[in-house]
């Protein structure tokens, strides 16, 4: 049994009604954000155009697709140079162990020797790509971050508030 | 019960339900000419009408909240009244504005509820270009950190949003920790009308009545029987909203109210959440001229700040409840007016960092309105404030003291007519406050109505506001005890034409600030202080054109010189709309096309950080099928899309917080 000529086009006509309204953001370009910098540079919470992964990302690793705003922006991140972390610990001597920095093997030491007033935890600076990227509805986009395509991003917004 | 509720929804709109009782053509009384000329203006047989800048005297007494006149049937008429009456009673009401000398627009409930704008506040800057309101996405401004929604008249107002205060059924509407209106608290749901006052009135008002005051007024039911409307609408990003409104009316009994509640996934991660507003209304009438009115509002509002598109923040949440309850005694007759009002205002705010806050605004308001002579009445009120809260940093364990803050103030305007086509409005408020002592407030101004439509208005005000309790002790991001309360003294003069096509109307502007209160630096290093001293000077105007056949339009713009002050405070700024409509037999088909201009925007004081100028059209369509039932009651059924940024522009407000791209709101109307 056939559907009567008016009625035929009506999967399509709904199927079209639906997609424009939840359409918009299924049409959002898809994002993919991959760490080939260094082994030692790892990368965390990369952003873009609205998106934010919270990952960290070794030297290899990809972020999920994450549909984005349509529009222009630089990747932003925060990165950890795991080679420079290890240099300052194993100089502070909060490193007991193998210190791969001088190919050697660092003296062992006291907890009572470490100076208090140094901070262990490691420092993620804020970067962000120099280029900016453009993305549009329906693409898909990988972008990788590079050593030199990277630089220090001072422009953080602060919040903003009434 | 909410998500329940929003189920409700879903299913009354997969159902097609909705309710449509009641149609925007409703009679106006002309408050220039003070003749009866039925305004429809617009789409949907409604039109901001009193756009037109005349409040409308306070010399007119009608019912409570009412007036009746004999008039001939409008267009579109109201739900249930007759349809075949060559003289019909028509039921307008009282004017809002209680000051015929200020510089106003008025903005009528049905174009409020039709428009494409998502939130209410966004619907007052899009009809007037001295207005701004920005934004950030779908349906909801927020709180805190990253929120939008504050508004700026005048170039007074926004950030914070103190400046400008809310006046919902007579009560002064703000939190007590922030002093500011929570800005998706309000829904068009029950309103009858609001009336923008521009240039502030602290003498009839109070403390934050600076830049500008909102006066809101909710509807009541004008006759015996019922309505009930329900509009249901999807839309992109997973938008669902539904919204129910009540009237009724039995013997002395009236009752209204509204729910409505609004979910969002947002267009992007974070900018998602959730807004449910409830009201209900009680009103007895002993007689026609005395009755006692009880309200109950409350609001929850859930969901983020997304932070800037660069650098999000989908974790920064926030959930805020608020009640507001008020009762308001009303008493009526030949020339005389009397009311009390006593109000209560509670919330509870937090933050995903930990925050959080109990407070109240109490107080009770009395007034006295007489009418001495045909050429003179005085308006006399006392009013009582008390504002206090409570504040801890659940993270860190801390807890902020904070002092209450409490005034007293006594206040009074005469109108006089010395001429019929001259009133003079003279005012004056002893403030007593519990911090800054006596505070003297005043205003004087006039409206000439030089006949065929012509006017001239002008107005000097005083206006005042107290610092709010974060600004004093809360160190988010820091606070100063010190701070000495704001002052402005706002100077305007208009010149206008208005006849049944055609309105136009320019205004000049001043305002001198001292005192304002200023956040400079940021955290650790920041400060809260007074400045000095400001002048903004600008200039408002706007044409309209109402029923040229089919077509009514609409253009207003303003320029300003803010000076140093920048942020978030734009140089220029034009609204526009065109609008068709039409009307055969049971159909009617109406489609408006509106958009926004705004020029000179920055995110910093001194004219840095400069963002694009903000260009956005929207375009709606609407088709209503009405049908008599059972005599008297009508019965419509009204699908409507809304196409908003149709142009798919980039653009924002606020730097950081793009704007959604086009995205699509369909929804249906059933009224009964």
């Amino acid at each position: 049994m056939s559907l009567p000529p008016s009625l035929r086009r009506a999967p399509t006509l709904v199927a079209l009604a639906l997609a424009s309204l939840s359409g918009c953001d299924l049409a959002y370009p898809e994002v993919v954000v991959v760490n080939r910098t260094a082994d030692t540079m790892l990368l965390r919470n990369p952003s873009f155009s609205g998106c934010i992964w919270p990952v960290v990302l070794a030297n290899g690793d990809a972020t999920s697709p994450g549909r984005c705003l349509p529009g222009d922006d630089r990747v932003h991140f925060k990165r950890l140079n795991a080679e420079t972390y290890c240099q300052d610990e194993a100089q502070d001597r909060t490193l007991p162990g193998v210190c791969p920095c001088d190919g050697g093997v660092a003296p062992e030491l006291d907890a009572g020797d470490v100076d208090a007033d140094v901070n262990t935890q490691p420092m993620w600076f804020n970067y962000q790509t120099v280029s900016s990227k453009h993305v549009g509805y329906g693409g898909f986009y990988l972008f990788e971050i590079t050593l030199d395509d990277m630089e220090q991003d001072f422009s953080i917004p602060g919040p903003y508030g009434h | 019960m909410v998500s329940s509720l929003r189920g409700l929804g879903l299913f009354a709109l997969l159902l097609a339900g909705s309710a449509y009782a009641r149609d925007g053509g409703v009679d106006v009384r002309d408050a220039t000419a003070g003749e009866q000329s039925p305004i429809d203006g617009g789409l949907l047989g409604v039109d901001g009408g009193p756009d037109l800048v005349s409040g409308g005297p306070d010399l007119v007494d009608g019912g409570p909240d009412t007036e009746h006149a004999v008039a001939p049937p409008p267009v579109a008429q109201a739900a249930s009244a007759p349809t075949q009456a060559s003289d019909v009673v028509v039921t307008a009401s009282r004017p809002l504005s209680r000051d015929r000398s200020q510089s106003s627009t008025v903005i009528v409930g049905e174009r409020m509820r039709q428009s494409t704008r998502t939130t209410l506040f966004e619907v007052l800057s899009q009809e007037a270009a001295d207005v701004y309101v920005p934004g950030r996405g779908v349906g909801l401004h927020g709180v805190a950190s990253g929120a939008t929604g504050g508004i700026k008249i005048r170039g007074l107002g926004g950030s914070p949003n103190s400046q400008i205060l809310v006046v919902e059924d007579g009560v002064p509407d703000y939190q007590g920790i922030f002093g500011h209106p929570i800005p998706d608290a309000y829904v068009p749901s029950l309103v009858e009308d609001a009336l923008i006052v521009k240039g502030g009135d602290s003498t009839l008002y109070g403390s934050n009545a600076m830049g500008g005051v909102v006066v809101i007024r909710s509807r009541w039911p004008d006759q015996d029987g019922y309505e009930v409307e329900n509009d249901a609408g999807y839309g992109s990003y997973s938008t669902l909203r539904e919204s129910v409104s009540f009237l009724g009316r039995a013997n002395a009994w009236d009752v209204a109210g509204a729910f409505t509640d609004m979910t969002t996934q947002g267009h992007r991660a974070g900018a998602g959440g959730s807004g449910m507003v409830g009201s209900a209304a009680l009103r007895y009438r002993w007689t026609p001229s005395l009755c006692l009115a009880l309200r109950n509002k409350v609001v929850h509002v859930q969901g983020g700040d997304p932070g800037p598109v660069s650098t999000p923040t989908p974790d920064h949440w926030f959930d805020v409840w608020r009640d507001t309850v008020s009762a308001q005694l009303n008493y009526r007759r030949d020339k005389l007016r009397l009311s009390a009002t006593p109000y209560l205002n509670l919330g509870v705010h937090r933050l995903y960092d930990g925050f959080y806050s109990h407070d109240y605004v109490g107080g009770a308001i009395g007034e006295l309105d007489l009418r001495l002579h045909r050429a003179a009445s005085v308006l006399v009120g006392l009013a009582v404030q008390g504002i206090d809260g409570r504040v801890e940093d659940r993270a860190a364990g801390e807890r902020s003291d904070v002092s209450a803050l409490g005034d007293v103030a006594f206040y009074g305007q005469a109108t006089l007519r010395p001429l019929p086509t001259l009133n003079v409005v003279l005012g004056s408020r002893a403030l007593a406050s519990s911090e800054y002592g006596f505070v003297p407030l005043y205003k004087a101004g006039a409206r000439w109505d030089a006949g065929r439509g012509f006017f001239v208005h002008g107005r000097v005000a005083r206006n005042f506001r107290q610092p709010t309790i974060r600004e004093r002790y809360l160190p988010y991001p820091v606070a100063n005890p010190d701070l000495k309360p704001e002052y402005a003294t706002n100077t305007d003069a208009g010149v206008g034409y208005l006849s049944a096509h055609l309105e136009i109307a320019a205004t000049v502007y001043r305002n001198d600030a001292r005192d304002l209160i200023k956040y400079f630096g940021a955290w650790p290093a920041a400060e809260v202080v007074n400045i000095d001293h400001i002048a903004i000077r600008g200039v408002e105007g706007r044409v309209r054109l109402r029923r040229l056949g089919p077509v009514s339009a609409m253009v207003s713009a303003a320029w300003q010189e803010v000076g140093r002050y920048t942020r978030q405070n734009p140089d220029a700024k034009i609204d526009f709309m065109v609008e068709g409509a039409h009307e055969f037999g049971p159909h009617f088909l109406a489609a408006n096309l509106t958009g926004e201009w705004v020029h000179g925007l920055y995110m910093a004081d001194y004219e840095r950080q400069g963002i694009p100028d903000v260009f956005v059209m929207d375009l709606a369509a609407r088709y209503r099928y009405r049908k008599g039932a059972s005599g008297q009651r009508l019965h419509a059924l009204e699908p409507y899309i809304l196409l908003r940024n149709f142009l798919d522009r980039r653009y924002a407000y606020v730097s950081g917080y793009t704007m959604p791209g086009f995205n699509v709101f369909v929804g249906l109307k059933l009224g009964i």
